[in-house]
């Protein structure tokens, strides 16, 4: 009777520590606690890191190239949980752009808390914000914004969702006698009439789940690979395709940057 | 010592109409309820209109290409020359009556009248500038930051102001008081033998695209011009649909009189020039008209007498108190 004491005494005890431990390792969500994703933007070139100015890349038709501006912009972004509920951030834009470090890093705000499995977004400004009211256009989408960098035509209201810019020998040399390339896509439809839309719609598989709890402030590590954008659906070759400025020609262009974006890990960190 | 103080009287608060849609005009299709038009307002926006600041190097203003006198086009130029005498590729448009447009500029590329100001600062030929920097520039004035406090209620000068307050005034070029006007509104006005001709053949042969009381249905069309010069492929631009090549804004007539040259690039310097081309000059070119391929020779049959008749009807077009409205003349 003593040993069948003791052993109850020491299996109550295991019951009560394992409710005491497994109360610790539960991991509740709770639909009111929120916190925010970070979306971080590593921009590449395959497998190097993307450095403007003088580092020199080859493209997939082995052109060798500079890049000067690597700018686009990301919103219109959701985020699917694993039981299917899609969380939607319709007003978030921002715009990336590799010379300026801050811009690599998008925040998301008062995210509720769960386990998110796939993101997307679109690269550019959707159409209905493309023609909203100019009380509409402010932070990164005031077209009076960007200085010398502009991301907005002002002949063909809209703008510019990704340009990349840069140099390479194969390409024409300009009146300035440097051989420059600028790609900028831009089109999102049409206002008044149907114009090329090269509005992309992206969505990527969160491998390692973003867990967003109270006390987890999840950040996602994007890779983005400027080799895309040569190489993809359609091959594009600086010697020929070297000045894209309006909608129907950067459609190829866009086509590719599709495969560009790829959610390479996930920091769950607790705070 | 005493002081007196003067007798504050209470001025009658005429309401003055900043804005009044005339009775023979559709409905706007600027939506006004984003951007009321304010006394203070329109006098920013008129400040800036007829501000060089808005140019890189303070030579050009809005006004300098857009003159009230030529119905707020360049003066007899067909295309206009900028900053640094540079020359553009199309003909400089009238500013009036641009509540009604649905979109601005020969090949429709901007639909938001507040956007408009954008491309002509921006453009190298035109100003030169950047709106963001011309910001700055107004930001050091002393006399911008307080007309920008007296429009909207605080001295910050942003895009969004900036913008509004040259749609304002571009808004308030209401042309709506020529003898035609008058005329059809019954306001005392009668036209001549002539005059009530022309408008009966413009009836007939002209208002299919230059309809109703803005003289244009805002379409696109090709008019058969020859391609020439530039070889501008006008809507196309926009579009990037080739069945939309070579064709261009039907313009307003209002005004005609005061606007020439005429067509997109200008090269018709005068109305006898506008009716010969329509009358035996029309080339079948890609996306010609299908208004123009009516009868068997192309375009519209006019005879000497008809061409002069419809002259003198567009004449009756011209509404001078526009043209010399103190109102929005530079100060």
């Amino acid at each position: 009777m003593k040993n069948n004491n003791k052993f109850l005494i020491i299996a109550l005890f295991i019951g009560a520590w394992n409710t005491i431990v497994s109360c610790e390792k539960e991991d509740i969500i709770d639909a009111n606690d929120k916190n925010t994703v970070a979306i971080e933007f590593d921009n590449r070139v395959g497998a190097q890191k993307l450095a403007l100015g003088t580092t020199t890349y080859k493209n997939s038709s082995n052109e060798e190239f500079t890049v000067t501006k690597f700018n686009y912009f990301i919103s219109n972004i959701s985020l699917k949980k694993d039981d299917g509920t899609v969380v939607k951030f319709p007003n978030d834009y921002f715009l990336v752009r590799q010379e300026d470090t801050k811009s690599l890093l998008a925040t998301l705000k008062d995210v509720p808390a769960g386990n998110y499995k796939e993101l997307s977004f679109i690269v550019g400004v959707d159409s209905t914000r493309s023609v909203s009211d100019v009380s509409l256009r402010t932070g990164v989408l005031d077209p009076t914004s960007y200085g010398d960098d502009g991301m907005y035509w002002s002949w063909n209201s809209g703008y510019i969702f990704m340009k990349l810019e840069g140099v390479s020998s194969v390409v024409p040399a300009g009146p300035s006698g440097i051989k420059a390339f600028q790609i900028h896509v831009g089109g999102y439809g049409g206002k008044t009439a149907v114009a090329p839309n090269n509005i992309r719609t992206i969505t990527l598989p969160i491998a390692t789940t973003a867990t967003v709890r109270k006390n987890i402030a999840p950040e996602l590590h994007l890779i983005v690979d400027v080799a895309k954008v040569f190489d993809g659906a359609n091959k594009i070759q600086l010697a020929t395709t070297n000045s894209i400025h309006n909608p129907a020609a950067a459609k190829p262009v866009a086509d590719n940057y599709t495969q560009m974006f790829l959610v390479d890990h996930v920091h769950n960190e607790k705070e | 010592m005493i002081l007196v103080s003067a007798c504050s009287t209470k001025e009658q608060a005429e309401p003055e109409l900043l804005f009044a849609p005339p009775a023979n005009f559709p409905k706007p299709i600027y939506d006004m309820t984003k951007n009321p038009i304010t006394q203070d307002g329109f006098a920013l926006g008129k400040a800036l209109f007829y501000d060089p600041i808005l140019s890189r190097d303070g030579t050009i203003s809005c006004g300098e290409c857009h003159r009230q006198d030529f119905g707020f086009t360049h003066h007899g130029h067909d295309i206009s020359h900028g900053i640094d005498n540079l020359k553009g590729i199309r003909n400089s448009l009238a500013l009036q009556n641009l509540a009604w447009q649905p979109d601005f500029f020969w090949d429709g590329g901007v639909g938001d009248l507040d956007f408009v100001p954008i491309a002509p600062i921006e453009n190298p030929v035109e100003m030169d500038e950047k709106t963001g920097n011309v910001l700055e520039k107004l930001r050091k004035t002393t006399t911008y930051p307080t007309m920008f406090k007296k429009a909207f209620g605080t001295d910050d000068i942003t895009s969004q102001r900036f913008l509004k307050a040259l749609s304002q005034f571009m808004l308030s070029l209401v042309s709506a008081n020529s003898r035609y006007d008058k005329y059809v509104r019954n306001e005392g006005v009668s036209l001549t033998t002539d005059e009530l001709a022309g408008m009966n053949l413009f009836k007939q042969k002209c208002s299919s695209c230059h309809a109703g009381e803005l003289f244009s249905d805002n379409s696109f069309r090709n008019n058969g011009l020859t391609i020439q010069g530039e070889k501008d492929e006008g809507r196309f631009r926009i579009t990037e649909n080739v069945a939309d090549k070579y064709k261009f804004k039907v313009p307003s007539l209002r005004n005609i009189s005061a606007t020439k040259p005429y067509m997109h690039d200008g090269r018709f310097f005068s109305l006898d020039a506008v009716l010969d081309h329509y009358a035996g000059g029309v080339q079948n070119t890609p996306n010609l008209d299908e208004k123009l391929k009516e009868n068997p020779q192309l375009g519209i049959p006019l005879s000497a007498q008809e061409k002069q008749q419809i002259i003198a009807f567009l004449q009756t077009l011209t509404d001078e108190e526009f043209l010399t409205n103190k109102r929005f003349s530079e100060n």
